[in-house]
Order: structure tokens, then sequence, then C-alpha cells
């Protein structure tokens, strides 16, 4: 047989959400995104799904988690493709996920992007690695007018006791709602608990043209996986890493980094001793330097100094 | 040529262990393997045999012990029997994932309900998918020679893979045989020192059994797909050598018992087949066209062997000494896989299934004689009427 898989395995109308999160803490934000527009869906007579990354580890600090959701006139038949393999819509809950993750990986080509930032579209921009199939920017300050709502309440595919769209996630949906019409607002506004959120994200989300869709670059892509069985270490034994494990790059996940004042430094070396990642380097004049390469930003370092000579920087202040 | 001795097979199975200068056993008792364990402590306790004998708190610790063992490059042995070996049975995955050559005597014992300490096949078969290499020893003699070729097997860098050693619980490891008990300087020349070229090392440190992702877990099952299709040449080229060194004359897979010109045949595994085999001369004493098929090898299931004798006859028997419960075909598993091996013959060989022997209850030679009457009945009127029949209550 001879098919182009893009042609054969198309549903026609069919949307597909990518909320991107920082682990715990913002986990249930991004499930409240993908919920809220597929009940405002379902309200709408379309068929819908809405789930979280299963392999992704949500129940950590930081590390970036998805969830998504699927949209389509016609019921669902690629229900159980587990990963949304070309979004429509990228979603981000929190703005560093710009830097170091390939949030735009495989977008539909003309696809949206909306990211939670009090920062200028273009000074976003800079960040994003592969923009070549991205349509339009959307930038709200969602943080400003809600909260992450800090619940386990419906992880884990159990019934959100909770309500679906009080924080972030509500004003992210609207933002959604403005740049592509997906719902309808008012059954968006019925979706969420906190309306007024969803409504601020929906009338202040600014919007800019990236590319024009029709000359957005790559197609549709195929997923592979990445382990062949004669790559792969015989019995999937790991050899201890001596410098550094290159197989768990956690640099990515941080939001802040630490900025270290010389002057201040008494050489103690407590932030050295009490690093979890062992991303705290000594020098050679008794000094410390930061691996950022591996640095998760959790700011032990920070909490442990007795001469205030760390401190956390937002990621997003530095360019490189 | 060794000496010949009067033992039974929990004797001939710590001989062995002790021929294959084995490093690590963990145990803990359960009739009827417990006799293994008591006669290796016996064994070290008068300074007969040099190994670190652990006694673990249950089964799954049991298993743990060698699992840690054989990954630190020790040759290692344990055993168990019924619940015992459904108890370990978390521990029997990872053990050959990690690719470690652990062996586990199995004297095997029917499941409870509560008590029933007599042989069936269904502990050892209940773990048949776990990828470790398995197959029944029908005599003492063969359960001491199947100890020493399951760790050349096993440690063959093809194949890296545990290994259930089985025997019929009572009937093998609790009645005496005639033994011939290797000489030291036979089993060296069959069965190199074991080698694990991963094993742990503290100057240069690795995991072994770390959590993968799951996108890392079909390449690792497909890893062990190919050791399981890589043993069955590596178990030919033992057996071959086996024959050679220690003057016997096995067939690696089947083993086929007056089926020259037979009609129908009775195929099954372990101690049972000794009966078979009897009954079937008995017969051939008065013309009756009837044979014995035996499978020596049950992981990897041989299928083309299995295929290329049986498909020679009208009708073969199979008696699964195990309960499956809601099987398809209403037999034993024996049953499911014969027929699969014989798909492609479609109607030219049929097929009856007689579960049998269960709860330790000795498959009697009147019993043997009903199911090759019904055989040739099968034969004379080429109808099957019953797909499987539970024995002694539907036949």
């Amino acid at each position: 047989m001879d098919y182009e898989a893009e042609k054969l395995f198309e549903e026609p109308g069919m949307i597909q959400i990518t909320t991107w999160a920082r682990g715990v803490l913002q986990n249930k934000d991004a499930r409240d995104v993908v919920f809220a527009l597929a009940n405002a869906a379902s309200k709408e007579g379309k068929y819908v799904q809405a789930w979280e990354n299963y392999v992704d580890l949500p129940d950590r600090v930081n590390v970036p988690v998805r969830s998504y959701a699927k949209i389509s006139p016609k019921p669902i038949e690629s229900r159980y493709i587990y990963e949304n393999e070309n979004p429509d819509v990228v979603v981000l809950t929190e703005e560093t996920l710009v830097k170091g993750v390939s949030v735009l990986e495989d977008l539909k080509p003309g696809g949206v992007l909306i990211v939670n930032t009090k920062r200028d579209s273009k000074y976003i921009l800079q960040f994003l690695d592969d923009t070549s199939n991205l349509g339009m920017l959307g930038c709200v300050d969602a943080t400003g007018v809600a909260g992450y709502v800090k619940t386990l309440s419906g992880a884990e595919g159990a019934t959100d006791a909770s309500g679906i769209g009080a924080g972030v996630g509500a004003v992210l949906a609207g933002a959604i709602a403005k740049a592509k019409e997906i719902v309808k607002l008012d059954d968006l506004l019925d979706a969420v608990k906190n309306k007024e959120a969803c409504k601020y994200g929906y009338e202040n989300v600014k919007l800019m043209n990236v590319n024009n869709p029709n000359e957005a670059a790559s197609a549709v892509k195929t997923r592979e996986n990445k382990y062949g069985y004669d790559t792969l270490p015989f019995a999937g034994t790991v050899h201890s890493p001596k410098k550094e494990n290159k197989g768990m790059v956690t640099g990515s996940w941080k939001t802040k980094r630490p900025v270290f004042d010389k002057d201040r430094c008494k050489g103690c070396l407590m932030c050295w001793l009490d690093c979890p990642d062992g991303a705290v380097l000594k020098t050679d004049e008794g000094f410390v330097d930061f691996d950022l390469k591996y640095c998760k930003g959790c700011g032990i370092c920070v909490a442990v100094c007795p001469a205030g000579a760390v401190t956390m920087v937002p990621e997003l202040d530095f360019v490189n | 040529m060794g000496k010949k001795r009067l033992i039974t097979g929990v004797v001939a199975t710590a001989e062995a262990v002790r021929l294959a200068d084995v490093d690590v056993i963990s145990s803990y008792p359960i009739r009827p393997y417990t006799g293994i364990m008591s006669e290796l402590a016996r064994m070290i306790a008068d300074g007969e045999f040099d190994a670190e004998f652990v006694h673990a708190e249950g089964e799954h610790a049991q298993l743990s012990v060698v699992y840690g063992a054989s990954a630190a490059g020790a040759r290692t042995f344990t055993g168990s029997a019924g619940v015992g070996v459904t108890y370990a049975m978390e521990v029997y995955s990872p053990i050959s994932g990690e690719r470690l050559p652990v062996q586990m005597a199995i004297a095997d014992r029917t499941l409870d309900p509560p008590g029933d300490f007599g042989s069936e096949h269904t502990d050892a078969e209940v773990c048949r998918d776990q990828c470790w290499i398995q197959g029944w020893a029908a005599t003492p003699q063969e359960a001491l020679d199947l100890t020493l070729l399951y760790y050349r097997i096993g440690e063959d860098a093809n194949v890296l893979l545990p290994q259930y050693a089985c025997q019929d619980g009572y009937f093998v490891s609790h009645i005496t045989g005639e033994v011939d008990v290797p000489e030291r300087a036979q089993v060296r020349e069959f069965l190199p020192p074991y080698k694990n070229k991963h094993k742990l090392d503290i100057y240069d440190p690795q995991i072994i059994g770390a959590q993968i992702e799951p996108n890392m877990g079909p390449p690792l099952q497909y890893q062990r797909v190919l050791a399981m299709r890589n043993a069955k040449k590596v178990i030919k080229d033992a057996y071959t050598d086996y024959n050679r060194i220690f003057g016997r004359n096995y067939s690696p897979f089947v083993e086929e018992y007056m089926t020259g010109d037979a009609d129908v045949v009775i195929f099954l595994q372990g101690a049972h087949s000794q009966t078979a085999i009897d009954v079937a001369k008995r017969l051939r004493n008065h013309g009756e066209k009837v044979g014995v098929v035996r499978l020596r090898t049950y992981r990897p299931f041989p299928t083309e062997e299995v295929r290329d004798a049986l498909s020679k006859f009208k009708v073969v028997g199979v008696v699964d000494n195990s309960a499956n419960f809601g099987i398809a075909g209403g037999g034993g598993d024996l049953l499911t896989e014969v027929r699969t091996a014989l798909y492609d013959e479609g109607d030219k060989v049929k097929t009856v299934g007689f579960v049998a022997g269960l709860g330790g209850e000795a498959i009697t030679r009147d019993e043997f004689y009903r199911m090759f009457d019904k055989l040739q009945d099968v034969a004379k009127t080429g109808k099957v009427s019953q797909n499987a029949y539970w024995v002694p209550f539907e036949l």
C-alpha cells in the first residue's frame, strides 16, 4: 500500500489543544484550561476529550508537564493516540517555558501560542526555538488577576471536586477563545468558576500575527520511538555518570536563576553542601559557581546562605 | 563415567548444584521442594560443599536474594513449590529483564485450596510467560542433568536468561531412581564458570533494574524476545555436548516412543510420561498402533518440532497436568499450544485434551488405557465429540 499518512489519518475540523505547565503547583490550572474548553465545546454539541500526559511527572515541582484536549465536529477516532500529534493551540501557564522547552514542536501550520506573561510579545518571541509554523502569539498576564489553584483534587484521572477554572486556567481559556474560534465565550463562561478572570483573558490578551498561515512551513510530522532495541543498553543497565547525567538535564525546570555575589560570599560552601542536584560547583579560589544546565532553580542555596550572597532572579530577565 | 547411586530427585538436584559450583543459594521451605534445600544445607554443614546459604524470610525475598547475587556475578540457585512459586511472582520478570541467569528448581505442587501438597504442573506453568527457560525432568537422573544443562543454556552469552528446572513433586523429587552422578572433570568440560559481563562493580558503578520510561519498554521486551529465539539453537548445542560428554541420548525438544507406524499418540511432559510409555508398550503387545510423544522443553515452546513430530498421526491426545479454568478448548495450556502448533495442518490431525493427575493423584495405567481407547474411537469415527476430558470425572 502507498498512502500519505497525513491524508489517510485526517480528522477534518478537529482542534488539538496542548497546555504546558510546571509540575504539581500548576498542573491543576493546565488541566482546567483543557477541561473548561472541552466542557464548553461539549455543551455546543461537539465531540471532546480532555486528559493529562501520563508519562510526564506531575507529582514533582517545576518539571514541564502537559495536558491535552481534542474538540471535533465528528466522533473522535484517534482517541488513544495518546499525545496530541499536531496541536492547533499551545498554551503556557508560566512564561519561562518558552526557554529551553520545545513547546512549538509539531505545531500545526498557522497554530496559536498563548503565554501567561506580563512581558511584551516581541520579547517572548526571541526565546522560541522554531517559530516557522507559528501563526499567532498571544500574551496575557493571567497571574496578575488570578492565582494558581493548588490542589490534588482531580489528579490521576479522579473526580475534580474543587471545580473547574477558578484561577489562571480560566484566564488562559478566555484568551484562547479570543484567539481562535473554538467555543463561544458565553459557553466558556458557563464552564468556569471564576467568570471575571475568564472574561479578563478574553478581553485583555494581546494578539500578534507572526506568520501568514498560508506561508507557514512544514507539514504534519509523525513520531518515532527514540530507542532501538540495539541502541538501548543491554537489559536497560545504566552506568553511573562520572561527572554529569546527560540523560537527566533539568536546567529547563527553573523559573528563577541563582545569581552569585562574590563580594558577600564567605566561602562557607553551605550552598555546595545542600544543593540537591550537585549544581553548585567549587571554584579554585574557594568560591562557588552554578551549573545552569542542571540547576532546577529550587532556591535552597539562597535559603542556606548565611551571607546573602545568592539571589534568585526571574529566568526571562536573562536573554542567554 | 561417573558413579551409580540410588537417590531421589531432591538429592540428584542438590548433587548437580554442588557439581555446578554454585556460589549463592537462597531457600525457604515448602514441600515437596524442601528436600532440595535440606540436602544442600547438609552438604554445606558437613563441609562437602562451599557456598553462601541464605535462609530467606519468604519466597519473594528468596528470589530477590538470588536476583542481587546474580547481578554481583555469582552463580545462584533457589527453588520452591506451589503457592511459594506464585508468591515470588513479582520477581521473575525483573530477573529475566535484567538478563540474570538465576536457576530455580520447581518441585511442583498444586496451588491452594489449602493444604494439598500433591504434585501438579499448575504452579510452574502459571509462570511460563516470564521469559525463563523451562522444562520438566521425568526421573532423578533427568533432574540432575537438567540442572547442569540449564546453567549452560541460561548463561550462554546469546541467551542470558533465568531457568525454571522443573520436576514433578513427590514422583520425581521423593522416589529414588538409579542416577549416574558425573565426575567433576566432566562437568568442568561441559559448564564453564559463570562470568557476568555487566555485573555490579564498585569501580564502575551502574544501576541494574533502573526505572525506565515507557518508550524504553518495547525495546527491552524485544531484547528478551531475541534471547528466547536464540535459546533454541543454544539448547540444541548444549544437548549435543551433554550427550557426548556424559553418554546420554536426550533429544532437546521432543522425544518419541513407539511412533513408527502409530495412528494415535499421547503427548505430555513430566513424570507421568513414564506411565504413558508403559501403557503404550502393553497395548503394542496386543497390536495396537499407539505411541507417546514427550515434550522436553516447554519454554521456548518448540513450535516447529512439535508440529513435525505430531503431524504424522491421525489423533493426538494432549495430557495436561495442570488446572486451567475457563481456558479456550476447555483442557489445559498444553492443549492450546499444541493446537496452535498444528494449526496449519488443518483437519488432518485431530486433537483431544485430557486434564489428569491433579492434586498429586497418580495418573493410573487404567486412566491412560481409557485415554488411548478414546483416541482410537476418534481415529475410527473421525469425529471429536468433546474437546477435552477432566479425568476421571468425564472419562
